[in-house]
């Protein structure tokens, strides 16, 4: 969309409006450059920005007629004049009737939507220790260290922007915890192997260093010092 | 000390007098546009600040403006931040605020913090420069370790309230609680529901019990049931208690252990935590239930029948519950609960496809009809109908806060399949006071005309999969007189209906859109245009010159602010101020 300026009759806010609500009254912020400088007409005359595309505006309803109501609206400064309704196909480019051009930030969480439903973070971890506790309990007499309470530390995955977090009290060994961590973020193994799909544990330990985690770690010197876990891919 | 001049009738000193009466910031704000004494005289006396964007302002003007202040309260991310919608790294760092009031404000008594990242050297800097800090509220915050906790802990002899809400906080060690030195009992209110680790449970009995004047006391999921009696017992005065863990082996003397320390609790109004609570140990909170004024249910697990306790909180006036509650629960709620103001209701099985529990639109009508003191909702179920919306609105025409979130987005009416936008229109045209709003469920533009129309006094509105087209932006932007705060996700408003109303960004503290149709073009246009307003594009796919102009923008953030663009951006996040249009094109 591009767009073309016009010159209409409409006055830049002075500064006691815009100002409103703000805590501070004083120390307004000074533009870097004096506007009018750039655009004689702004200041004198006010603008309006029309989309160069309007060959079939005069064919379309108004705002008003659209909506068989007249309103007194409060006028805000316009960049662009309000005009034709509702979007024009022809400066449109992106197609708005399927759900899935809004897919922009569609990573799988769960099974659904980034952030939604809209649900905190430490109420979904506590969701979540939730059911390992009661499963934990379920599968009783496993020797864990099942006395109440929990050591969460964050797991990130390379190539993933959600950090996840895993409760290392719910595990006992690294294969138990490799188990967790495929399920959690749907891999295909952890460790080892050739698989370019495969990836690799890390962990940061006590004194900021990140190791590799595996078998040859003693299970209880991992937990008394790891501090975060990280996917990386094997390859790398 | 600046020489100070009064030209109104009574001395400087009575109208500051007087002023301090004033205390809300609104009236303190038109105080000080009545004339230039008494502009000179309110900012000298202005000790409490809230900033609700910490880039709306440098913590420089804020000094200079008002030299004497000794409560302040910072707010740094979007709201959506607590549903992950911003990226890690995004900023709101409190450093340079508490650098800089290190300095400006060494009588500093109180922070209050949301949504920022606090970082342990920051709360190292608080801890050794505030001479007499008493309160530390960190809502929704991270960055920080135990360790910082260890260093407000040891420094500050005078604190009332460490409150950590729901921060994210690194759990080096538990022993941090041990730093708090035998001298201090000044201390109000402690919450460390956030904290995964266990606490030194020595260090906090001791704590707790020098701690005459604590008032509220949440404990976190790691303080096992077994040793609440024993904290209950040393604290008789608790008003607010947050629980642990509330399961052990079944055991009766840990129950009637429990129950008597609880019926020495006389004053205890609000009660919260219950992790992982076994059922058979309820009772013993029944000789509390009467007293209560808030009860926080959200982390309990506990099935329909075991949440008749509810009921037997005649008193209660704000209730947090998970959906286990469903329609009968409610019901009952409805019947005994006659003060209630606040019910949110959360969902135990948010991400499955298939309800778990019997919760309908039906819970909600019979509490607006049960609860004639209810104005703040938050309610997540599956259905709804445009009819129940009706009803719910006609009924609670007092209500503020309505926050409906129907879990499937883009939901019709189950009964008429039909959009909710009739429901939703009786609630902004019945509710004139309505303050805060969240839409979920199939909507169209029409929806938001009834909004822009009726909701006069509405100030922030939350827009998830809804509209269809830019019109619907427009009468939200266009009708909406008190809006402060707007927040959109996947809907299709683009660049007409916020270029057309450009100015109303302005008067604004913030706007949020992502996964919308704004382009990169517009975003530029606003930028360079409205020298005012921060437009800051969000976007982790690269850098914006690798797609064309016309592109949609992933996330939009607009706030104004007089301080300028930040200086904290992270490489994703580009200002569309006219330097960086100019490089962009």
């Amino acid at each position: 969309m591009t767009y073309m300026e016009l010159q209409l009759g409409l006055a830049l806010p002075n500064h006691a409006i815009s100002v409103k609500g703000f805590d501070l009254n004083t120390y307004l912020y000074e533009p870097k450059d004096n506007i009018t400088s750039n655009n004689p007409s702004w200041n004198t005359l006010g603008f309006v920005f029309l989309p160069t595309t309007t060959n079939n505006d005069a064919k379309k309803r108004s705002f008003d007629e659209a909506f068989h109501q007249v309103r007194s609206v409060p006028q805000t400064l316009p960049l662009l004049h309000w005009t034709n309704l509702p979007n024009d196909e022809d400066d449109d480019p992106k197609d708005l009737d399927s759900n899935s051009s809004f897919s922009t930030n569609k990573i799988s969480e769960e099974d659904g939507v980034v952030g939604w439903p809209p649900i905190k973070n430490l109420r979904k971890i506590h969701r979540q220790q939730h059911h390992e506790g009661r499963q934990a309990t379920a599968a009783k007499n496993n020797q864990t260290v099942e006395n109440g309470f929990s050591m969460l530390v964050k797991v990130k995955m390379e190539g993933v922007a959600i950090t996840r977090k895993i409760d290392l009290t719910l595990h006992d060994s690294f294969q138990s915890l490799n188990t967790t961590l495929t399920t959690m973020f749907g891999l295909f193994s952890i460790a080892g192997n050739q698989d370019s799909n495969s990836y690799k544990l890390t962990y940061l330990d006590k004194e900021g260093d990140w190791l590799i985690a595996d078998e040859d770690v003693p299970w209880r010197t991992f937990i008394r010092t790891v501090q975060r876990l990280k996917l990386l891919k094997s390859s790398d | 000390m600046l020489k100070r001049m009064s030209y109104s009738s009574f001395p400087e000193d009575v109208l500051e007098h007087v002023f301090s009466f004033v205390q809300s910031d609104k009236d303190r704000n038109a105080i000080s546009l009545v004339c230039k004494s008494w502009f000179e005289i309110e900012r000298w006396c202005r000790r409490r600040i809230f900033v609700g964007n910490c880039y709306a302002v440098s913590p420089r003007m804020v000094i200079r403006r008002f030299p004497d202040v000794r409560s302040v309260e910072l707010k740094g991310k979007p709201h959506f931040a607590d549903f992950n919608l911003v990226p890690e790294g995004w900023g709101g760092h409190v450093y340079p605020w508490i650098y800089a009031m290190a300095t400006g404000y060494p009588c500093l008594e109180e922070i209050r913090l949301k949504r920022m990242v606090v970082t342990d050297e920051t709360l190292e800097l608080i801890a050794k420069s505030f001479k007499n800090f008493k309160v530390l509220v960190l809502s929704s915050c991270e960055g920080f370790s135990t360790q910082g906790l260890a260093a407000i802990a040891a420094n500050c002899r005078n604190l009332r309230e460490l409150d950590l809400r729901e921060s994210e906080v690194e759990d080096l060690s538990g022993n941090w609680l041990s730093h708090f030195p035998d001298t201090c009992t000044s201390l109000v209110a402690l919450n460390i529901a956030c904290l995964g680790s266990e606490v030194s449970f020595s260090a906090l009995e001791r704590l707790v019990g020098r701690s005459p004047n604590l008032r509220t006391l949440r404990l976190n999921r790691a303080v096992p049931l077994d040793k609440l009696a024993n904290l209950l017992r040393r604290a008789p005065q608790l008003v607010e208690l947050g629980t642990g863990a509330y399961s052990s082996d079944l055991r009766p003397e840990v129950l009637s252990n429990l129950a008597g320390a609880f019926s020495g609790c006389k004053e205890l109004k609000g009660m919260s935590g219950f992790w992982d609570v076994v059922p058979a140990y309820l009772p013993a909170i029944y000789p509390v239930c009467s007293g209560l004024t808030s009860l926080n249910l959200s982390y309990a697990s506990i099935q329909s029948p075991d949440l008749k306790l509810v009921s037997q909180c005649l008193n209660l006036q704000r209730l947090w519950v998970l959906d286990y509650i469903e329609d009968s629960g409610l019901e009952a709620l409805a019947a005994s609960c006659k003060d209630l103001q606040e019910l949110r209701v959360f969902p135990s099985e948010p991400f499955g496809v298939e309800p778990n529990v019997s919760l309908t639109e039906q819970g909600l009508v019979c509490v607006s009809e049960g609860c004639p003191k209810l104005e703040s909702v938050l309610y997540f179920c599956r259905r709804f109908s445009n009819d129940a919306l009706v009803t719910i609105a006609r009924n609670r025409p007092n209500m503020t806060r309505f926050r409906l979130c129907i879990i499937e987005p883009r939901t019709p009416d189950y009964l008429t399949h039909q959009p909710l936008d009739r429901g939703f229109g009786a609630i902004v045209e019945h509710c004139k006071d309505l303050r805060r709003l969240s839409l979920s469920g199939l909507l169209t533009d029409l929806v938001f005309e009834y909004i822009g129309t009726y909701a006069k006094k509405l100030e922030m509105l939350s827009v998830a999969f809804a509209g269809e087209s830019d019109l619907g932006l427009h009468h939200v932007l266009s009708g909406c007189e008190s809006l402060r705060k707007l927040e959109i996700r996947d809907c299709p408003f683009g660049d007409k209906a916020l270029l057309a109303n450009a100015a109303k960004l302005e008067t604004m503290r913030s706007l949020w859109m992502s996964s919308c149709l704004v382009s990169l073009e517009a975003c530029k246009l606003l930028g360079q245009k409205m020298p005012r307003l921060n437009v800051e594009v969000i976007d982790e796919r690269g850098p914006l010159d690798s797609r064309p102009e016309s592109f949609p923008v992933e996330k939009l953030y607009i706030y104004r602010s007089v301080a300028g663009p930040r200086f904290d951006m992270p490489g994703f996040v580009w200002n569309m101020d006219e330097d960086s249009a100019l490089r962009l094109s």
